[in-house]
């Protein structure tokens, strides 16, 4: 069996599992038990490894991890994610966020089998070591604040639940405030300076080929924005002391706003990173 | 036959639960005297402080019940009057329904509570030490046991607190996850608060502050926890530190009010502060709950979850009570499938005898075969008497768990003349 006939077993097994794991969290929230998110963190574990698995037979059948196709590249972006989560829970008890963010890994995966085998991710004059570092350490960064945001919306369902003196079955279910408000924190500590070195490496890496430094894309603009963001959010939380409930509103309106400005850049503008 | 005779909370009084009690516990050799009744087999004693009852496995019914009846009434020195009005007994099924009732904490106050599990185990292992169970009492156990584990996994009878004490502790692991490390700040000296900080606590919060009117009053509340106490005039200073405040004075204003809140909020960095007022009237401003990161709940709030988690436990209940059933028909089968051993016991020796006797005559015969050769012929003769005998046995089995023994037993009895 050749690697990438390999490769693609194991890319359907990851992508199998991660249907399921996404089924299980989303029933474990419908029929209110913790077991069942349980099972499907265990599910999601087997499918971060299959996918570790499957990355690296995709850099060993590649010449290189610059010229990685474009699937193992979304492929990489739902391991970041799921790889952070798992991360996550030796930190806080957290089972439930899965139901939240398992649904973007899914959307990775599925972005991932949309595209062609074999197709190379970067454009033939971008094929270098940092555009791919750019890349990685920018989706990390994205994915963590993705993750601090999920974290916020499930405090903000916490909060509304403890202040209307509602014991409900759904608040036994979702994690404690403090855990949530934590993962939030961790997750900008970590995120902020992954995403600065990523837009660096961005930037040095297009003075390189461009020789012309910055140029005005949208994308560009929109993880700038999002970084000036993130560092506004980090710096009311270490030196203001923003915590809780606004920090959890906060974090929650920039990513809507940041989702749906990034569908609008996507769909309506032609930019130099249209290759993602 | 299994029988079951005592004392509850819903039947007796406590001044007669007493007398049963120490009449019980002041009996010295309780199991000996009980197993000296006619007719008791086995039996167990369970005396907790809302019952006091004896479990047996007895041969003849009336007379052996009436005994029973009468050791307990005379342990309690009760009259007859009283005997007749308080004392209950069941037999066989009723029986075993009401042990495995009790100890998945269905007949018990607080329903779903978890003590009365350990203090039947402990009732099971002193009656076990004197040797006082056999066959019947050790499997009903057994059962009892399986049942209320099973009520306590597959329903949610014991997960949500009845208390408002452990209400509050439920709402503090909800804000905070782990308690470890958390500061608690008594305002009042009351006992509501005493028992709540305790459970808080109990429960991994490590400091706590006592803050009172009177200072004497704190410093008692705050050595018996190894606390801090101080005077109310430090309170601003002190809510800065706390992360669990419980408020249970009987100031006619507030004490703790939303501008105070507000204003120390940002020296405390808006971290998360619940706020439980247990105080009629209240001693904390009900504006403080809008304040971000401020969690405040007042006695009815309290209570409003502890009914809550009562009306969910009846319910769960309702799912305990189909699983009590359902290992009451487990244990009935098994217990008539027990009537059916004795003849089984004597159809085999019969087939034993019958077979020993027919080789016997046969010996002499089967001396012209070898060893080996006898050997097989044995094994061959055994083989056939063991498979005519296992249908009739499996019949035999299956008839006494679904019908009841009384025919087929009888049946099998005279088809091989069994009682000759």
């Amino acid at each position: 069996m050749s690697l990438i006939s390999l490769g693609l077993i194991l890319f359907k097994i990851v992508f199998a599992l991660c249907t399921l794991s996404v089924a299980g969290y989303l029933l474990s929230l419908l029929v209110k038990r913790v077991m069942l998110a349980k099972i499907s963190t265990w599910i999601l574990a087997i499918a971060f490894v299959f996918l570790t698995v499957y990355l690296l037979l995709a850099v060993i059948s590649s010449t290189g991890f610059h010229n990685l196709g474009s699937r193992a590249f979304f492929s990489f972006c739902a391991l970041s994610a799921s790889g952070v989560y798992l991360a996550l829970q030796f930190k806080t008890k957290t089972r439930l966020l899965g139901a939240f963010i398992s649904p973007f890994i899914l959307f990775f995966m599925i972005a991932a089998a949309g595209q062609e085998t074999g197709k190379s991710l970067l454009p033939e004059g971008l094929r270098n070591w940092l555009t791919m570092a750019h890349l990685t350490l920018t989706i990390v960064g994205e994915v963590l604040f993705v993750l601090a945001s999920c974290a916020g919306a499930m405090f903000i369902i916490q909060n509304g639940l403890l202040k209307h003196k509602k014991l409900s079955s759904m608040s036994r279910l979702l994690p404690s405030l403090s855990d949530l408000d934590k993962i939030n924190h961790i997750c900008l500590l970590w995120g902020f300076p992954i995403l600065t070195v990523g837009i660096i490496a961005g930037a040095v890496s297009a003075g390189f080929t461009w020789e012309r430094g910055w140029p005005a894309d949208p994308k560009i603009i929109w993880t700038v924005s999002a970084w000036i963001i993130y560092g506004f959010l980090l710096h009311q939380r270490l030196a203001i002391g923003w915590k809780g409930f606004r920090m959890a509103v906060v974090s929650c309106a920039v990513f809507i706003l940041f989702l749906l400005s990034y569908i609008g850049v996507r769909f309506c503008f032609t930019t130099l990173h249209d290759f993602i | 036959m299994i029988v079951l005779l005592g004392v509850n909370h819903k039947t007796a009084p406590l001044a007669v639960r007493e007398k049963i009690f120490s009449g019980c516990e002041e009996e010295k050799d309780l199991f000996s005297r009980l197993l000296s009744l006619k007719g008791v087999q086995e039996v167990l004693h369970i005396s907790t402080c809302n019952r006091i009852e004896i479990i047996a496995s007895i041969e003849g019914k009336e007379e052996t019940v009436r005994s029973l009846f009468d050791f307990l009434a005379q342990n309690g020195n009760l009259t007859q009057e009283e005997a007749e009005k308080c004392l209950y007994n069941y037999c066989d099924k009723e029986a075993v329904r009401h042990i495995f009732r009790v100890a998945s904490s269905l007949d018990s106050l607080v329903m779903g509570e978890t003590q009365i599990l350990g203090q039947v185990k402990d009732a099971y292992r002193r009656a076990l030490e004197r040797n006082a169970t056999g066959t019947v009492l050790n499997r009903l156990m057994h059962r009892a046991f399986r049942t209320a584990k099973r009520v306590r996994s597959e329903t949610a009878i014991a997960v949500n607190p009845v208390s408002v004490s452990f209400a509050a502790v439920e709402l503090a692991k909800k804000i905070f996850g782990t308690l470890t490390g958390r500061k608690i700040l008594l305002i009042g000296a009351g006992e509501m608060a005493e028992l709540t900080g305790t459970h808080l606590i109990s429960s991994g919060a490590e400091d706590i502050i006592v803050a009172n009117r009177s200072p004497s009053h704190a410093a008692q509340l705050a050595e018996k926890f190894h606390g801090e106490a101080v005077s109310l005039d430090a309170l601003g200073e002190k809510l800065i530190e706390a992360d669990i405040v419980i408020s249970s004075t009987d100031a006619p204003d507030y004490i703790v009010t939303a501008d105070l809140i507000r204003k120390i909020h940002h020296q405390r960095k808006n971290r998360l502060l619940f706020l439980i007022d247990i105080a009629v009237p209240r001693d904390i401003d009900p504006a403080a709950d809008s304040i971000d990161n401020v969690y405040l709940y007042n006695i009815d709030n309290l209570q409003d979850i502890v009914d809550e988690n009562m009306n969910i436990r009846k319910k769960e209940a309702l799912k305990a009570e189909a699983i009590v059933e359902e290992e009451i028909m487990r244990y009935t089968n098994w217990l008539k499938e027990l009537e059916a051993v004795p003849t089984i016991v004597s159809l085999r020796s019969k087939a034993e005898e019958i077979t020993q006797a027919e080789m016997k005559k046969a010996s002499n015969w089967m001396q012209k075969f070898d060893q080996e050769e006898q050997e097989k012929i044995k094994v061959l003769v055994n083989s056939i008497v063991n498979k005519i005998l296992h249908t009739p046995v499996s019949v035999l089995k299956e008839e006494c768990s679904e019908v009841g023994s009384t025919d087929i037993v009888a049946t099998v009895r005279q088809i091989f003349r069994l009682d000759e």
